[in-house]
């Protein structure tokens, strides 16, 4: 842990963000002041997608004299003019363009996993910012399966630690995995997660309040949460942390451009080898836009499905893919859920879904009969995703009314499992064609028998916490969340995509960050994982050990003077 | 007394048979519920409108002055799809939510939802397939029809063209976004909707996590038979 000190400002030094925000409005301010350059101009990153990864990156880059341009398919939100405190009327956040689904279990995306939109999915994500423990970096060393990666805990831990102050990170002194606290503190708790926590208690499953990327105090210029309960919808309050509001606005201070409505179509490269930029959709007509170094960052789907489009001569079957690894190890997390009922009302509306944790089943026990674990956590459906819940567990017509009726009575855990890595959980590309006549992703999803074991254990174990708090009925849905890996890096061209410092194995200026270069993904949620990932490159970056820099014009020009 | 919703003996689990009949439920006495049945009968979430950003505000009051209108079902896929709706949503007489026309423009508008099981076409595809299936649904009395939506939501119906249990998940999965968005299902279940810029204060359970203004659960159906009937 950073030495702590009470009179430090709440705002890291590092990143501004937070105090460049406006009081009294939600958007970024100054946009009008945004850097642009021209297709042309030969930039020394351009970075395809601006979703948590792409967002640190470019903010941490452009502290170091780094030009910078994102690309981003979706818009660019104003939260005040853009959300609204609606399930419904918040469609447009998710990817909502076509992707097709197969396998024995096939995974449903959209507004579950997939952002699109300035701030990526962060925007629509609970908030939940656990760290991965150290086992997940070598779960094939300790327990035989899944993968190890080529970097340990130990390499991200400064930057766990960075970037839990940057969010910030609520939540209670934390036992498990690396034990560690939090900048902020735990926010208090609902009547829903009490009467969890009491049945947890009754049966000896630990929990935790947090940990929540929700502010709990002074932070700059967010504000405090008010406990609507409407994070999945975007947060209108700007207390939920998002690279639109965490990154951003210190990344647009020192000098990036975000271009939004902007559609990546291919990587393109020169005749040496090396890419030359990349080519792009925005208002009906195609652009290109040079850069010197080319970072993909489009999340699971995406990011495969951008190498697989971009054929050439070298890469017929899509650019550093010549070992066929790219969209392969795709993983999920098992995400059932189960409600009970109580004879209180409960409100499970009335606070953010993200609530209390627990990582006691966390790692493998083989007691247990399969390998690694899950983790346990609250979630607070709103009304249509209660429906949904209701359905799932086989009720309609007059049941269903019934059940939706007792909403208010009922209070819900769901389970992160960890699903293993599988070359043939895989993206691929479909027939079918988007609006710009790119071949659609193609997601094939099936589970394995450690995958069936875990799901049925952990969903046993909420059975058992209900039961000690003494529910009255109980709900099931089995679903999935999250979305990792896919570009993943490793030891070996012959088994990832890229190495540890996320550049492709067969082009020397192409480099993958985000959630598809995880081998492994833990029972945590991935966002604060990949922040940290892109922290990690960024120092990597800019310190030189990996080779790739500002071009020799941006560091005369004055502006990027070393941070 | 009647009995409150403590006790848990009206849900469709607890119970043998089928679901409680609705019609022993308190009568709403302000504002709409589908079928003006619900547990709060004084709840009215519109009540609240002033108190909501404009961008809210205005898009909750268009759903619920504005129902659209059916631009992509033809009218035999509407009587179809209409009977089908009402079965998965109970809504057996007005008012109802209109969630034939809702899923319409959904559809209309190509709003798809992200995703597209490899073995269906698009979603708006998939619902006039299911309407063509389930073709002369809206004809039969109410015994059957609730027979032939019941096989179709347990997978028994094998159709050529698509695989129903895939359809099902898609007809229930467009019929509940909908229901379920619009405010007077919101007053059936005493979900107070957008709560921006107010939020809540108090979370807890019990007594003292209740608000002044938060809907109030009426007590449940009198199991007392009136003298005479």
């Amino acid at each position: 842990m950073p030495r702590s000190n009470p009179f430090r400002d709440p705002v890291p030094s590092w990143n501004r963000s937070a105090s460049l925000l406006d009081v009294h409005k939600r958007g970024i301010p100054g946009l009008e002041r945004m850097a642009h350059h021209e297709d042309s101009d030969e930039v020394d990153m351009v970075i395809v997608g601006a979703g948590a990864g792409g967002c640190t990156l470019a903010q941490r880059l452009a502290r170091r004299g780094w030009r910078i341009v994102i690309l981003e398919s979706g818009p660019f939100w104003d939260p005040d003019r853009d959300w609204v405190s609606d399930e419904a009327g918040s469609h447009k956040l998710y990817w909502t363009a076509t992707r097709v689904i197969d396998g024995e279990d096939p995974v449903e995306l959209g507004k579950n996993n997939s952002g699109h939109g300035v701030g990526g999915s962060m925007v629509h994500y609970a908030g939940y910012a656990p760290r991965f423990h150290p086992s997940d970096f070598e779960t094939h060393r300790r327990d035989g399966v899944g993968a190890d990666w080529p970097i340990s805990y130990a390499d991200l831990k400064p930057h766990y630690e960075k970037v839990e102050r940057e969010l910030p990170v609520a939540g209670q002194n934390w036992p498990w995995g690396d034990p560690h606290s939090y900048p902020h503190a735990a926010h208090p708790l609902s009547g829903a997660a009490e009467i969890a926590w009491q049945g947890a208690r009754k049966l000896g499953v630990r929990m935790r309040v947090g940990p929540v990327a929700i502010t709990n105090g002074v932070f700059g210029n967010r504000p405090h949460c008010i406990y609507r309960g409407f994070c999945l919808q975007g947060c209108k309050v700007n207390a939920k942390a998002s690279p639109l509001i965490t990154h951003l606005p210190d990344a647009i201070e020192h000098g990036v451009e975000v271009r939004a409505d902007s559609h990546v179509a291919r990587v393109e490269l020169d005749e040496s080898g090396k890419c030359s930029g990349v080519s792009y959709f925005h208002a009906g007509r195609e652009h290109f836009q040079r850069a010197a170094a080319v970072v993909v960052a489009g999340y699971s789907i995406e990011s495969p499905r951008l190498l697989l489009n971009s054929t050439s001569q070298h890469f017929p079957n899509g650019l550093a893919n010549n070992s066929d690894q790219v969209g392969r190890f795709v993983m999920v997390q098992g995400a059932s859920q189960v409600a009970g009922r109580f004879p209180q009302l409960a409100h499970q509306y009335k606070a953010p879904p993200p609530e209390i944790c627990s990582e006691q089943y966390y790692e493998t026990n083989i007691s247990r009969g399969f390998a690694r674990g899950f983790s346990i956590q609250t979630v607070g459906p709103l009304p249509i995703g209660w429906a949904e819940h209701v359905l799932a567990d086989g009720h309609w017509g007059h049941a269903l009314r019934e059940y939706m009726r007792d909403y208010n009575h009922w209070s819900t855990l769901g389970l992160l499992c960890e699903l293993l890595p599988q070359p043939e959980n895989r993206v691929r590309l479909a027939e079918e064609l988007d609006s710009h006549g790119l071949p659609v992703a193609r997601f094939t999803y099936s589970q394995c028998e450690n995958d069936r074991a875990n799901i049925a254990y952990g969903k046993h174990v909420l059975e058992q916490i209900w039961e000690a708090a003494e529910a009255q009925d109980t709900l099931t849905i089995d679903r999935y969340a999250h979305l990792v890996g896919g570009c993943r890096m490793g030891s070996s061209a012959e088994t990832s995509v890229v190495d540890s410092d996320h550049r492709a194995w067969e082009i020397p200026n192409l480099f993958v960050c985000d959630g598809s270069v995880m081998p492994t993904q833990g029972s945590a949620n991935p966002a604060l994982t990949i922040m940290a990932l892109a922290s990690r490159f960024a120092q990597r970056l800019a310190d030189k050990r990996v080779a790739s820099g500002p071009s020799a014009r941006a560091r005369s020009s004055g502006e990027g003077a070393l941070a | 007394m009647a009995r409150s919703f403590r006790d848990a003996e009206h849900l469709p689990k607890r119970r043998s048979g089928p679901a409680a009949d609705p019609e022993k439920l308190p009568r709403q006495r302000n504002g709409t519920t589908p079928q003006m049945h619900g547990r709060y009968p004084d709840f009215n979430v519109m009540e609240d409108a002033p108190h909501w950003d404009r961008v809210t505000r205005e898009l909750l009051e268009k759903r619920v002055a504005e129902p659209p209108t059916c631009r992509l079902f033809a009218e035999r896929e509407q009587l179809t799809l209409g009977a089908l709706f009402d079965e998965i949503l109970a809504q057996e007489r007005d008012p109802r939510v209109p969630v034939l026309q809702m899923v319409d423009a959904k559809l209309y508008e190509r709003k798809f939802d992200g995703f597209r099981y490899a073995q269906l076409p698009d979603d708006d595809r998939t619902m006039r397939i299911v309407a063509r299936q389930l073709d002369g649904l809206s004809e039969l009395g109410p015994e059957q029809r609730h027979e032939r939506v019941r096989a179709f939501a347990d997978g028994e119906l094998a159709w050529e063209e698509i695989d129903s249990k895939l359809a099902w998940k898609v007809a229930s999965r467009l019929a509940v976004s909908a229901f379920y968005s619009h405010p007077w299902a919101f007053n059936e279940i005493g979900f107070r909707g957008p709560a921006y810029p107010r939020g809540y204060m108090r979370r807890n359970m019990g007594p003292t996590g209740v608000e002044p203004d938060e809907p109030q659960e009426a007590f449940g159906p009198d199991p007392v038979q009136d003298v005479g009937s």
